[in-house]
């Protein structure tokens, strides 16, 4: 028993101390150099040429899992036929450095002799050509070539559901190998490729040998867990973690889906191919068979087991898995045996637990689905739960004046509207959700929208956003025609939307989503993520002041929960943070779809407050709304709807008299009565 | 630090804790006494769609090894086996890449001085190099691909120079072709059609068929191939049929075979089926069934001995102690490992150290009497005797559905130059 | 045999495949059309299923293709191997749904899906440790009944394929539309929730769905190796991918779509192989399974419900 005031120390506690007493940073850099000596010492200490192989092709497949994991666990593109970019890099090597093609020498070929590429080999009566491309010419190479595929595969996925998305990747996958076995003059089909030439160093050739393969595996791991994490953590990693949770909202904050899905499965086709190099090189054969599904699977297992979008989490997964089958396996079955012998169970001796390396993959899938999805190591850190003080604060309500950088209404040319639709017509199949509908919005003003559920005022918005495209009519934002304008390019042009059913990104932090929100005004691509040029860190920093800023604005209600993921937090701050996104994108007129919805009586007023107070800070917003305290309360203008069609507009007083209006909510007997 | 961290770290000291532990006891160590000791390295397929071929090679291997140990081993040496599996879950089969980290286990333990297998030439080529950059020779009794041992490949599969790969078996250079000869000579055949699994092994086989089909004048309508995963081959024999051949010649295993055979009964019952040794095996009798195995014609890489009485007592004895029949591979096995006994003896007698380069020098320069006569190896390791017999599966109800011994038909040789 | 002939005999031979991957898609089909789940399990439920209709036969007495019985012993026997094959089959189903996939059922994404597939791979993985690779001699007790001999011939075993996966067809159809509980599972394709606030037992529709859906993949599996007289470990693998294809082209979710979904890939596979070479069948496959996903992925009969709204 513990009482108050004193603690017992285990051992392992006593050990971990001193650990302890390190920041958090400190810790996870001890914990890395650890590993780092670790790995580098390893083929030094055992110096079994077959422990070291083993090794090293577990480094292989820890790279494919990082590969896989920024396609599936950061852009949530579930590929199932990846071990097609694995294959595609490896015959890239294997036909530009062995002796599959050797035709005729001629002097055509002499620009390449001189630049190694090729040789001129006349013996034995041949006199050919021998490709001999360079290990580290080939290795990125490979990568572009297999990334050059990834986006070929990818293209025909975009438009699809999850699933579809994995079964036409699957169909990839499997074609490939079909296609390199019945392509024998290119790969010598299933026989393999023969003599794949080994990398050399500096004139030394690594041969046989495995320990320069390791360490040469244990390098790529290295830069491709900088490349992963620094993917991950920057604009172009959220967006693609934007476009897991939901891909509506992500198009909707500016997010070009198209794009960077196509990147995604370019960057992690990319790993797999540099990756398919290493491998073939280390073999210097490769045959169709070693790019099956089987292999997709594996790698798709290390994902889930390590935790989908965890970059450290796939690669302990990944190691793990690796030694489970070539190490821990054979020596457990090794100790089955020796126990059968000591109590003479037939089966004990005979048993090889190594070739129930498949079993155990799939049970680890069913395991770690039903019981912890979130992988070994979780993609998103715990985060401290706030301390009472904190939880129980009473809210102030914010009173910062952020700089929105609206246009200012005395900007413009009068009588220009922010937002002007004209005629706008909607039909989906038999039904007319929008008929012929005209409205103003004033800069700087607030405008409401009124009407029965299913008179379509989602549907406008859904129309002035971009996301369906009207049958007929004109919308324009400051004069400019935005009828055609896809969802994603409406953000910049300065159109913010929330959603009446919340599309938050609910595994992202609080800070994570109004940095999306932001992806719009910012252009670092990956390659500055990668490098962290001097704009990439500008830019980095820039987005989160503003997004404080943001946050600000609702007082202590999302500062103290920056760092929680969004699914935590309360109903009332998930409504609060879809509009702090909006509002990070910084539009020129924010559209509010239900933003009190489900909230209780103190809630919506401080809301309203936030809202008017946003208005005194220049910005035009345009709502639907129910409660029509609210409406009251806050609009200039009101416009009604019902079955699509505008029946009233006008300030509170003159929309309340309208009997139609009366008759829309409350129906026809009623109004008369 | 945050509890999953030290979570992390407890699993981590536990897991490097328990796995050194692991490592270190690994199986059981030798009993290191005043009794000297070498190791003969056995890499098979163990498990997967080869497995059942695989294990009667290891019995066979072992056998010889038992037998000299029983007797007091070689030299004073007593001879322990370090048996590798090259088969892997994920390729369902042999893998190459698992062919070679065997290999380098094999290379980087000092006391294995030879080693017997692999079963199959796709993981010969990936462990040539690496056996040949530690200069440690393998005896393969059933692997048949002839490029491993071909010169013209010296510079990818030895090239430290040396031969080390070994066969106690011919190679698909003799063993398709004789057949073409076999069978437009013995069985008038004037067309064929050529099916093969798209393996290694199968390919390979059937294209030097192909050759020399075409060489001798052989019509050859057409050649294509099967996929082993597919259930239904009538779409192909559909078409054969329709062509018309005397003969179809289906190079490959049986992941394939067996339902070729199974299926083309029903299609063309009356015309000619023939295959290399890989439609040689247990599988075409129980999992065919008669009549429909009835009247394949199998080739064997190695001298027909299972019936010679000479061998007779050989066949009691292993059949007796495994409990399975042996098939020819088995002989090869048993007469690989008797090579390596024979040179460790040699090397022992010329007072030199017993080790890998030794033994592989002796084994280079054997000559020595096994089941399957005399064997001898040339320069590049191949065997100097290259017979290619043929078998037909003839149902012989005295004896159970799948005894191969008795099922299989020896019929003769196949000839490796065509009769004219 | 002339090549009017080949031609015929090579569409009596796609039909007849065509039949198996029809019977294999059905299952399939409908599971996806209640609860929208792509069930990779399901090809090796099949295999399973086959393992166990060989078992059941072998314990009536039959070995190889050795005892043929005629009349009212053939029907007999058949119809103890379909039905016990199906229970059982079915009841592994409806234990995969109820340790598997119950826990996951509210979980948006790809999760359910991708335990199918470690499901499978369980499956698979459990029948070659235990049973082995080898393939086996399937007992059949049909007698070899074949019309028309060097020509064109038409087979007995194909005709059974065919009544079998028709019969099959019609009564899940049958059952689908106008009995109650096929009108619960109707309702629960549609909207589970509001399925469940009229009163359906959501659990038990979906435990039925895969009873029913495990069962019919067993069926299949008895089918299978009447046919071929053969069964193995790996055969779910490839024959699942082409009744998979036949299940999208026809249109997933879509019963009656899943039979002409199989007999198109039948042909294309017979037509295909004979027309240009057997090898390609495969990349022929998938080609069409690539671009009617990507073209048409409501299949030829099937909802659109693929794309993202």
């Amino acid at each position: 028993m513990v009482s108050p005031g004193t603690r017992t120390w285990s051992i392992g506690e006593a050990l971990a101390a001193p650990f302890r007493r390190l920041s958090s940073d400190q810790q996870r850099w001890l914990i890395l150099t650890l590993l780092a000596i670790a790995a580098v010492v390893f083929p030094l200490i055992d110096r079994n040429e077959g422990d070291i192989d083993a090794a090293a092709n577990a480094t292989a497949f820890a790279v494919l899992a990082l590969g896989l994991n920024i396609v599936v666990g950061l852009a949530g593109l579930l590929d199932l036929g990846y071990a097609a970019f694995f294959a595609i890099g490896a015959y890239f090597y294997g036909v530009t450095s062995s002796w599959q093609f050797h035709p005729e020498w001629s002097s055509f070929w002499e620009p390449l002799q001189w630049l190694g590429v090729v040789v001129h080999y006349h013996a034995n009566g041949e006199d050919v050509v021998h490709f001999t491309l360079s290990f580290w010419i080939a290795m990125p190479l490979a990568a572009l070539v297999a990334a050059f595929f990834g986006v070929l595969f990818g293209a025909p996925t975009l438009r699809l559901r999850g699933d579809y998305l994995a079964i036409v990747t699957l169909g990839f996958g499997e074609i490939v190998p079909i296609v390199v076995r019945n392509w024998p003059t290119l790969t010598n089909g299933a026989m393999g490729l023969n003599g794949v030439q080994a990398p050399s160093l500096f004139g030394y050739s690594f041969g046989v040998t495995s320990s320069p393969y390791y360490y040469l595996g244990v390098g790529l791991i290295a830069l491709l867990i900088f490349v992963s994490s620094r993917l991950k953590d920057s604009r172009v990693g959220r967006a693609w973690m934007a476009i897991r949770e939901d891909e509506i909202a992500a198009g909707a904050m500016g997010v070009n889906r198209v794009k960077l899905k196509l990147l995604a499965f370019a960057v992690g086709a990319g790993f797999a191919g540099a990756t398919g190099t290493f491998y073939v090189a280390k073999l210097q054969t490769a045959t169709p068979d070693m790019f099956m599904f089987p292999v997709s699977v594996m790698i798709l297992v290390m994902i889930v087991l390590g935790g989908m979008g965890s970059v450290y989490g796939v690669v302990l997964a990944a190691v793990i898995l690796q030694l489970l089958q070539s190490w821990f396996l054979q020596d457990l079955s090794g100790w089955m045996h020796v126990l059968g012998r000591a109590v003479g169970n037939d089966w004990m001796q005979q048993i090889d637990l190594t070739q129930s390396i498949e079993l155990i993959f799939g049970i680890i899938l069913v395991l770690m689905m039903l019981y912890r999805r979130q992988g070994l190591i979780p993609a998103t850190r715990a985060t401290r739960a706030l301390t009472l003080e904190q939880q129980t604060a009473l809210p102030s309500r914010g009173t910062i004046d952020v700089d929105l950088r609206v246009v200012a209404p005395s900007e413009l040319k009068p009588g220009t509207a922010m937002l002007e639709v004209e005629k706008l017509v909607k039909a989906f199949g038999g039904i007319t959700a929008v008929k012929e509908v005209d409205l103003r919005v004033e800069p700087g003003s607030i405008v409401a929208l009124i009407g029965p559920n299913g008179s379509g005022k989602t549907t406008l918005f859904n129309l002035i956003t971009g996301m369906n495209a009207p049958d007929r009519g004109r919308i324009s934002l400051l004069g400019e025609d935005i009828t055609a304008v896809p969802s994603h390019l409406i953000v910049e042009r300065g159109i913010a939307r929330t959603f009446q059913n919340l599309r938050l990104f609910n595994n992202m932090t609080v800070l994570e989503n109004i940095l999306v929100g932001q992806h719009s005004r910012t252009k670092t691509g990956a390659v500055g993520a990668v490098l962290h040029t001097q704009t990439m860190l500008a830019e980095e920093r820039e987005t989160r002041e503003h997004a404080l800023e943001i946050v600000g604005i609702f007082g202590n209600r999302l500062m103290p929960r920056l760092n929680q993921v969004a699914k935590e937090l309360s109903y009332a701050n998930r409504r609060r943070l879809e509009i702090a996104r909006a509002l990070a994108s910084r539009p020129k007129i924010l559209l509010l779809d239900e933003p009190t919805a489900g909230m209780n009586p103190a809630e919506t007023l401080e809301l309203a407050e936030q809202i008017k107070s946003l208005r005194r800070m220049g910005l035009t917003v345009f709502l639907i709304e129910h409660k029509l305290n609210v409406v009251n309360e806050l609009a200039d203008k009101i416009l009604v709807l019902d079955h699509g069609e505008k029946i009233a507009e006008g300030t509170a007083e003159q929309v309340h008299a309208k009997p139609e209006v009366l008759e829309a909510y409350l129906g026809r007997k009623v109004a008369h009565a | 630090m945050t509890s999953i961290r030290r979570r992390l770290l407890l699993a981590t000291a536990l897991g490097a804790g328990v796995s050194l532990a692991i490592a270190g006891l690994g199986g059981p160590t030798p009993a290191q006494g005043a009794e000297k000791s070498v190791t003969i390295g056995i890499d098979l397929p163990l498990t997967g769609a080869d497995a059942e071929g695989a294990t009667r090679i290891k019995y066979g291997a072992e056998m010889a090894i038992d037998e000299a140990n029983a007797k007091g081993g070689v030299a004073g040496y007593k001879l322990d086996m370090m048996t590798l599996n090259d088969a892997t879950a994920s390729a369902g089969q042999y893998d190459p890449a698992q062919a070679a980290t065997n290999a380098k286990k094999f290379v980087s333990d000092p006391n294995v001085v030879a080693a017997i297998g692999p079963e199959m030439s796709g993981a010969g080529k990936a462990m040539a190099p690496i056996l040949s950059a530690g200069d440690l020779a393998i005896i393969t009794p059933s692997s048949t691909n002839p490029d491993i041992t071909d010169p013209k490949f010296a510079g990818q599969f030895r090239p430290a120079g040396k031969a080390i790969y070994f066969r106690t078996v011919t190679t698909d250079a003799f063993q398709g072709p004789n057949m073409a000869n076999y069978m437009r000579d013995t069985l008038k055949m004037k067309s064929v059609y050529i099916l093969d699994d798209s393996g290694a092994y199968g390919v390979g086989i059937a294209n030097a068929y192909e050759g020399q089909a075409k060489k001798i004048g052989v019509k050859v309508l057409g050649h294509d191939q099967l996929n082993p995963k597919e259930a239904d081959y009538t779409t192909a024999l559909t078409k054969i049929k329709a062509l018309n051949p005397d003969a179809v010649y289906y190079g490959g295993v049986a992941g394939a075979g067996v339902k070729f055979v199974k299926q083309s009964y029903d299609v063309m019952p009356k015309t000619i089926k023939a295959g290399g040794d890989g439609v040689f095996g247990p599988e075409y009798l129980s999992a065919v069934g008669f009549p429909a195995a009835e009247g394949l014609y199998a080739t064997n890489a190695s001298p027909h001995v299972t019936e010679d009485p000479a061998a007779q007592e050989w066949v009691k004895r292993y059949s007796e102690r495994y409990k399975v029949q042996p098939d020819d591979y088995a002989i090869t096995a048993y007469d690989a490992a008797l090579v390596i006994i024979d040179s460790i003896k040699r090397v022992a007698a010329s007072g030199k150290p017993v080790n890998h380069s030794n033994v592989r020098d002796a084994i280079q320069s054997a000559k020595v009497k096994t089941l399957q006569g005399e064997v001898s190896f040339d320069e590049n390791g191949d065997i100097n005797s290259r017979v290619v017999s043929v078998f037909q599966i003839k149902h012989n109800p005295k004896y159970p559905v799948d005894d191969i011994i008795h099922q299989y038909k020896y019929i003769g040789v196949a000839p490796q130059s065509p009769a004219s | 045999m002339t090549f009017g002939d080949v031609l015929i005999q090579q569409v009596i031979n796609g039909v007849s495949l065509g039949a198996i991957y029809s019977l294999l898609a059905l299952g399939f089909t409908m599971v996806y059309g209640i609860i929208e789940l792509i069930n990779f399990a399901h090809f090796n439920v099949f295999m399973v299923g086959s393992f166990l209709a060989m078992y059941i036969l072998e314990a009536l007495g039959l070995n190889g293709q050795n005892v043929i019985l005629t009349g009212f012993p053939l029907v007999g026997v058949l119809a103890v191997a379909l039905v016990g094959t199906m229970l059982l089959s079915g009841a592994l189903g409806v234990l995969i749904e109820r340790t598997a996939l119950r826990p996951l059922r509210g979980v948006p994404g790809t999760a359910a899906m991708i335990t199918t597939i470690g499901v499978s791979y369980i499956l698979f993985n459990l029948v070659l440790l235990t049973i082995g690779a080898d393939a086996f001699n399937f007992p059949n007790p049909m007698p070899k009944v074949r019309w028309g001999e060097g020509g064109v011939v038409l087979q007995l075993r194909e005709v059974l394929v065919w009544l079998v996966a028709f019969l099959l067809m019609a009564g899940l159809n049958y059952f689908v539309r106008h009995t109650k509980m096929g009108k619960a599972m109707q309702a629960t394709a549609q909207d589970q929730e509001a399925a469940r606030m009229m009163g359906v037992e959501v659990d038990r529709v979906v435990m039925i769905t895969f009873f029913l859906g495990s069962a019919l993949a067993g069926a299949a599996g008895l089918v299978f190796g009447l046919y071929y007289n053969y069964t193995n470990f790996a055969i779910g693998y490839t024959a699942g991918l082409r009744a998979f294809t036949a299940a999208v082209l026809g249109g997933i979710g879509n019963i009656p779509g899943a039979m002409i979904g199989g007999v198109i890939i039948g042909l294309i596979e017979s037509l295909g192989g004979q027309l240009l070479e057997v090898r390609w069948t495969d990349v022929i496959i998938f080609s069409v399974l690539v671009l009617v996903l990507v073209f048409r992925p409501s299949g030829l009969f099937g909802r659109a419900a693929v794309t993202k709204s």
